[in-house]
């Protein structure tokens, strides 16, 4: 029988972005952490299991937001065994620490989505012993740019015009087992949907991308709060052209400090003349003189939101050196917080350097994926992809056969959340913050990615060896321990 | 009642936590002979339990046999609030402590029917034995519990309004913001608190200056009501010299003064016994000896002490530890191995 009041104690608890010493309390009856005092004033309960970390780390159970399949399934084929299959991935990913998850879907065509799509859906039972918790289904596609397919199949990629096209593609009746969705904004009239998503609930991820900066602006306007694997499948970043990554250098919605509209900075006009004149105040428009002329078109009006440059046709040459495709002024309401993003940091995907520019630009935002392939707890080798091509397997590594681009990684969360720590020198505390509160508050999953009273107590018991990597040494799913070495 | 100064709020905590210890440990509570220890909260009674909790992890002491009475709570304020009595007393002893959550009793601020709480845990209180010793402090008004000035100093467990003074002082727990302060308390009254056993109080700071003055030199009073303490048979009061400066400098120094006659007292004799035990067993013995010593709590020494010493100790206190080295005459009655640990007895209380 398992105990059903555990308490940790001498343990390092993960609390936001520190580590802080003390205790924990579990109980496997409503597989939540428990207030102790409660439990000692209300139920006079006392522990059944007192467990001495020693010193090692608490941190909730890991949540991964991107992961294509595992141990041979592909959650993106179908299989006659697709159930049972699915259960035995959820029990192998647990004992990884990755206690809930959202099973990704990559581009297929309509028939895929209505078999595969019911199996994907949110994990009802609160069952310990099934293993890892399914989130809800994350659809990446069909509606992708193909210019920036990675490796998804063009065929089977579409654009969408009307929600019909939506709702035909997934099935009606699918929409409850979808958590979120990854789509190019600037395709069809993506963004005129996207709020229909936000309406069932449905996170929109850009994503598979060559949007500009001002249709990601427009996007996330409409409602998309995520960014799908950060540089990898978009447009790269140019420095007077961001792309989807220029999203992280906006300002807050609402800045403290009232920001300094064009006129008053214009070298021209000085405050003396302007008084001693007698005038009445002047509209800034008429009073305003730039001196340059390419500006003016952005500054002779009142500042709206959008921007006044062409923002569809794509730029083949560069510019003059002082147009510059972002509206020089931010108007308060109108700017949409910086957005969640994933990062892929298993060392294939993205450079040190870019994970560490990412993260400072946006700290509370980042979030860390694997985008881990099925062939993940497979052997190293070659397997078959979709329409005959192959794939390479070698260690973590996933390569296309055919023009050796990468195919997704092998790798764990925790050897990426180690990749990360390393790379951008964040600490152990935000690292795990990535794979824990910061997902949880994408998915706008409530009950899951802290250490708080009336969370999940799903955790992982972790301990920093010789080299300053973090090794998992126990799971917990709903209060029990699932796995320990 | 007898005053043990020291110098500062750290050592006067110290001697009313290994005190409490002591007294626990004489008293070897049993499950059918529980200890009854009544407990405040504050930021005095803070640092003892700070000690308290300390001896317990250094095995010095189990809570096992102890059951705890709690002097108030705030109405109306839920039970998992940062700053009601409940998180208090949790937060800083139950947490860490062996104490069993059935031998804990705490007053229900959110109780249906008020009067019927209060009514419940004095019979609780009785059914229990009554109280061996309650800890407690005093207010800046004197007020000892919740009874504020005007107090009956009969009363018993009752809906208490706070007075202005008391909640302006708690606003400091409350973000600095009187109006979240809660207006009223049930509280154990000054009689509930009178019928204990023993009282011991903490009382240190200059801002208790003015009270600890009224209540020890000033007359029984209903406006300083920790003075009916002077009516009680076994008072003391631990407080640090800052806690002294209203106090008239001659009745300071007497209240040392028979701290440090004890002392000369103990040395004497202690001399004379000290010689006739070997160095070996006496760092060995005295801390496990201890546990086995009795405590009178009949006070049927009582009689004889007065007697004895007359007006230098006028509390009889130290009369019911039969193991104290104030109560010299008793070493004759103890077993020979028992007579090095007055000195360990001694040097435990006296080098607070």
């Amino acid at each position: 029988m398992a105990p059903r009041l555990t308490k940790f104690t001498n343990g390092l608890l993960l609390q936001d972005d520190r580590l802080i010493a003390g205790d924990l309390w579990i109980s496997s009856d409503s597989g939540k952490i428990i207030s102790p005092q409660s439990a000692f004033y209300g139920s006079g309960s006392t522990p059944d299991l007192v467990l001495d970390l020693k010193g090692k780390i608490v941190s909730p159970g890991f949540i991964e937001a991107q992961l294509n399949g595992y141990s041979g399934l592909d959650f993106a084929k179908q299989d006659p065994n697709f159930e049972q299959r699915f259960r035995a991935v959820r029990k192998g990913l647990i004992k990884a620490g990755v206690t809930s998850f959202t099973p990704t879907m990559t581009s297929s065509l309509p028939e895929v989505y209505h078999t595969n799509l019911p199996y994907l859906g949110r994990t009802q039972a609160r069952t310990a012993s099934e293993g890892a918790e399914c989130l809800g289904a994350h659809v990446e596609g069909p509606f992708l740019n193909p210019e920036r397919n990675g490796i998804h199949t063009k065929e089977v990629l579409q654009k969408a015009k009307v929600w019909d096209d939506i709702e035909r593609c997934y099935g009606t009746d699918n929409f409850r087992h979808i958590r979120y969705i990854t789509a190019a904004p600037e395709l069809g009239n993506m963004v005129d949907l996207i709020p229909e998503f936000v309406a069932r609930d449905i996170i929109y991820s850009t994503g598979h991308s060559d949007a500009t900066f001002e249709q990601a602006q427009d996007a996330a306007r409409a409602g998309a709060t995520m960014v799908t694997h950060m540089f990898n499948a978009m447009r790269p970043f140019g420095h007077r052209d961001p792309g989807i990554f220029g999203l992280l250098g906006q300002q807050p919605s609402r800045p403290t400090t009232p920001t300094q509209s064009p006129q008053q900075s214009s070298p021209t006009t000085s405050p003396t003349i302007r008084s001693a004149s007698n005038k009445p105040p002047v509209t800034p428009p008429q009073q305003f003189s730039l001196p340059r002329r390419a500006l003016s078109n952005s500054s002779t009006r009142t500042p709206t939101p959008r921007s006044s440059i062409d923002s569809t046709r794509r730029r083949s040459s560069p510019r003059s050196s002082l147009s510059i495709s972002t509206s020089i002024t931010s108007v308060p309401d109108a700017t949409p917080e910086p957005p969640f993003f994933g990062l892929i940091s298993d060392g294939i995907h993205l450079s040190p350097p870019t994970l560490k520019i990412a993260y400072s630009a946006h700290p509370t935002g980042t979030i860390l994926i694997t985008d881990a392939m099925p062939l993940t707890g497979l052997p190293d080798g070659v397997y078959p992809w979709t329409d005959g091509e192959n794939i390479i397997k070698h260690g973590s590594r996933l390569t296309l056969e055919k023009n050796g681009r990468i195919a997704g990684s092998a790798a764990s969360l925790l050897e990426c959340v180690n990749n990360f720590i390393e790379w951008t020198g964040c600490g152990v505390a935000e690292g795990l913050r990535a794979v824990t509160q910061t997902p949880a508050r994408m998915l706008r999953e409530e009950g899951k990615g802290r250490l708080g009273v009336g969370c999940d107590a799903d955790l992982c018991v972790l301990e920093l060896d010789e080299d300053g990597k973090l090794v998992l040494r126990q799971v917990w799913k709903f209060g029990e321990c699932v796995h320990a070495t | 009642m007898k005053l043990i100064i020291r110098d500062d709020a750290e050592s006067a905590s110290e001697y009313v936590a290994r005190y409490i210890i002591k007294r626990i440990n004489d008293f070897a509570p049993t499950p059918e002979r529980l200890f009854i220890l009544g407990l405040p909260t504050g930021s005095s009674p803070e640092k003892i339990y700070k000690y308290l909790v300390e001896a317990y992890k250094n095995d010095d002491i189990s809570f096992a046999n102890v059951v705890t009475f709690n002097m108030d709570e705030y109405v109306d304020l839920a039970e998992d609030h940062p700053e009601s009595y409940h998180s208090f007393m949790y937060k800083h002893f139950f947490a860490h402590v062996n104490v069993k959550p059935e031998n804990v009793h705490l007053l229900n601020g959110n109780a249906p029917d008020l009067l019927v709480e209060c009514a419940e845990y004095e019979r609780k209180i009785r059914e229990a034995g009554g109280i061996e010793l309650f800890l407690g402090g005093i207010g800046p008004d004197g007020h000892i519990a919740f009874n504020e000035p005007g107090s009956s100093l009969r009363s018993r467990t009752r809906v208490a309004t706070l007075a202005e003074d008391t909640i302006r002082a708690n606003s400091r727990f409350f973000d600095n913001d009187i109006s979240q302060v809660p207006r009223q308390a049930l509280s154990v009254g000054v009689g509930t608190v009178m019928d204990a056993r023993e009282v011991v109080l903490i009382v240190t700071g200059h801002n208790k200056a003015v009270a600890l003055q009224k209540v020890v030199e000033g007359s029984v009073s209903q406006m300083w009501t920790a003075s009916c303490l002077q009516m009680h048979e076994n008072a003391v009061i631990a407080c640090d010299d800052a806690a002294t400066d209203e106090m008239l400098v001659k009745n300071v120094r007497y209240f040392k003064s028979i701290e440090r006659v004890e002392v000369e007292q103990i040395e004497r004799k202690g001399r004379a016994t000290v010689a006739a035990i070997s160095e070996d067993s006496r760092s060995n013995q005295w801390r496990g000896a201890l546990k086995k010593l009795q405590v009178d709590t009949n006070g049927a020494n009582k009689k004889t002490h007065k007697a004895e010493n007359g007006e230098l100790t006028p509390d009889s206190m130290h009369g019911r530890l039969v193991d104290s080295a104030i109560a010299m005459d008793d070493i004759e009655k103890m077993e020979d191995g028992m007579k090095l640990t007055n000195m360990g007895s001694r040097v435990n209380t006296i080098e607070m």
